[in-house]
């Protein structure tokens, strides 16, 4: 079931849901500088589905997500988004094409108002109606955003500045959505409700590649899941499977 | 502070009239610090780069002005010289604006993931280039403006005079500073703007095109730069290939006091600067004179750096800055 460079692993069992492909990476070679941080990453994000990457810190998953959205040119390797390459797109054209991300550490605009950075994720759409509509769904989904709506994005606590990067994502409509470790540094009652949002979001049609670094959870929620060791995927199967993997459940579900 | 303050009461109560005429010198000349002014802490606000270039860039506005002014055969007392006027305004504003955008695309955009210091001293560089340009253009001399501005009062009352001059260069510098904020704070490429001053890579993934918004910036505060031009050249009708790098600092100097990145900050410091300048030379009673004031405006640099690093008008981050 592991799989080294090559053509995109499709571990036995795994297909969860036989839709076609949204996301298509192909062996992709990703650097920093002079690191060659990912060495032939290949993985497929299918409609519908919530796909996750595991793996420790500086195993190539956030490169991975910046591959995807644009801000880290793979040197060689292919993306294709809905059958279209995009490896070469610039990031701005990409959220375009339908991929919006939440980043790591949010990357909110701290000295602008939550409606202000939910604004802002819809910078590339035109429909004023549309995109009112859409802070309302937001609004929605985060009661507590709609409470502090003309805050500082900056002053807000973590798990609030999560949903409004979040949310922000969500303005651009997209049909494809990046979630870089959407859990990070928040109590466990926000960790359960942004993964009982994330659900939410899916079952309105929105494919995520979701990156977290709480497997479990992560497992419990995702369709399918890739594991990454220093830039290249070792695993892939469903979350299922993920989480009876003997080698899973030492390295990632803390089980000895 | 408050020294200064009991000074110019004392100045004011001994020579109300005299003061109040150095007032509206010191705003004049603050208008052209501000213009300029808001070149560095846009760019600055942008990509946390002191652009050591844009005094020259003013510089050059001057210098096109002139070119412009005397090709067109400007003069006092015709019938087209204020339409004229703002020709050459326009002409010298698109000018130094395609001049900046320029120097961005050439000498700091291939810099952008350098470490800070590169882009720093190549802005450096890129000063004296253009002040090298100056001075093969135009010579080492002075060059003349027409003197066209209208030295008669608008208003005199009780020894207090408003001069047309004066007039002239708050009512354009007041318009294009209000044009900048909503500019900045309205429209969809000011929002561009913001965003990215405060992060590029979640702006680039919002679809803000990064590059372009940067060009923009500096097409703007190019623009500023030429306005300045033009305004000072005709308020002193004279332009040398030197008078960006002094006029440069001075309008750094207001940016940071202000607070650098901060836009009312910029213009807020440039009047404080030109009314402690004015006051300095203008004034009666114990004051300094011109000799001193270089001393005053850079050790207000100083004060501030030490005192209040954030200026008057911006806000503490974590970054200290």
């Amino acid at each position: 079931m592991s799989s080294e460079n090559g053509s995109a692993p499709m571990g036995s069992g795994t297909a969860v849901k036989t839709a076609e492909a949204v996301l298509e990476v192909h062996d992709i070679h990703t650097y920093y500088g002079s690191i060659h941080a990912l060495k032939g990453i290949s993985l497929e994000v299918r409609a519908g589905e919530i796909v996750t990457l595991l793996g420790a810190n500086g195993a190539g998953k956030t490169t991975t997500l910046r591959s995807i959205n644009g801000l880290n040119r793979p040197r060689s390797g292919s993306i294709k988004f809905e059958g279209r390459d995009i490896t070469q797109t610039p990031a701005h054209e990409i959220v375009r094409r339908g991929i919006a991300q939440s980043p790591e550490g949010r990357r909110l605009f701290p000295r602008m108002t939550v409606v202000e950075n939910l604004e802002m994720g819809a910078f590339q759409r035109n429909d004023k109606a549309g995109i009112k509509e859409d802070m309302e769904r937001v609004f929605g989904l985060f009661p507590r955003l709609a409470e502090r709506k003309t805050q500082n994005a900056g002053t807000m606590s973590g798990g609030e500045q999560q949903m409004c990067a979040i949310g922000r994502a969500l303005m651009a409509r997209p049909k494809l959505l990046l979630l870089d470790e959407p859990s990070l540094g928040l109590a466990p009652i926000f960790v359960e409700k942004i993964f009982e949002i994330v659900k939410t979001i899916n079952d309105e049609g929105v494919a995520i590649l979701l990156v977290e670094q709480n497997a479990l959870m992560a497992l419990d929620h995702a369709d399918r899941g890739y594991v990454l060791e220093t830039g290249r995927i070792v695993l892939s199967d469903s979350a299922e499977a993920l989480k009876t993997n003997e080698q899973v459940r030492k390295t990632y579900l803390g089980e000895s | 502070m408050v020294a200064f303050f009991i000074w110019l009461a004392i100045n004011f109560v001994k020579t109300p009239a005299d003061t109040t005429n150095v007032f509206f010198i010191g705003l004049s000349n603050g208008c052209v610090y501000a213009l300029v002014a808001l070149g560095y802490t846009l760019v600055y606000g942008i990509l946390e780069l002191i652009n050591f270039a844009h005094g020259d860039v003013f510089m050059l506005g001057g210098m096109i002005s002139v070119s412009i002014a005397q090709s067109f055969g400007l003069s006092a007392g015709d019938a087209m010289l204020w339409p004229l006027v703002v020709v050459v305004l326009l002409l010298s504003m698109v000018a130094c604006g395609a001049i900046n955008t320029t120097i961005e695309a050439v000498a700091y955009r291939p810099l952008r993931s350098a470490p800070r210091l590169a882009p720093l001293i190549t802005a450096i560089g890129v000063s004296f280039i253009l002040e090298d340009v100056g001075l093969i253009w135009k010579g080492p001399n002075y060059v003349n403006f027409p003197d066209v501005m209208p030295h008669s009062n608008l208003v005199s009352f009780a020894g207090v005079n408003v001069q047309w001059d004066k007039v002239i260069m708050l009512s354009i510098t007041v318009p294009v500073l209000l044009l900048l904020l909503y500019l900045v704070q309205e429209t969809r490429q000011g929002k561009a703007m913001r965003a990215t001053a405060q992060d590029m890579d979640a702006s680039a993934i919002m679809g803000i095109d990064v590059n372009r918004t940067i060009s923009f910036t500096f097409l703007i505060a190019g623009t500023l730069a030429g306005a300045a031009g033009l305004l000072y050249s005709l308020y002193f009708q004279t332009v040398r290939f030197d008078q960006g790098f002094q006029l440069g600092l001075i309008a750094f100097t207001a940016a940071v006091l202000g607070g650098i990145g901060n836009l009312p900050g910029a213009v807020l410091g440039a009047l404080v600067i030109g009314l402690i300048q004015a006051f300095n030379e203008g004034l009666q009673w114990h004051a300094p004179g011109s000799d001193w004031t270089q001393s005053i405006v850079f050790s207000i640099l100083i004060l501030i750096l030490v005192f209040r690093p954030e200026g008057l008008l911006g806000e503490r981050t974590p970054e200290g800055g």
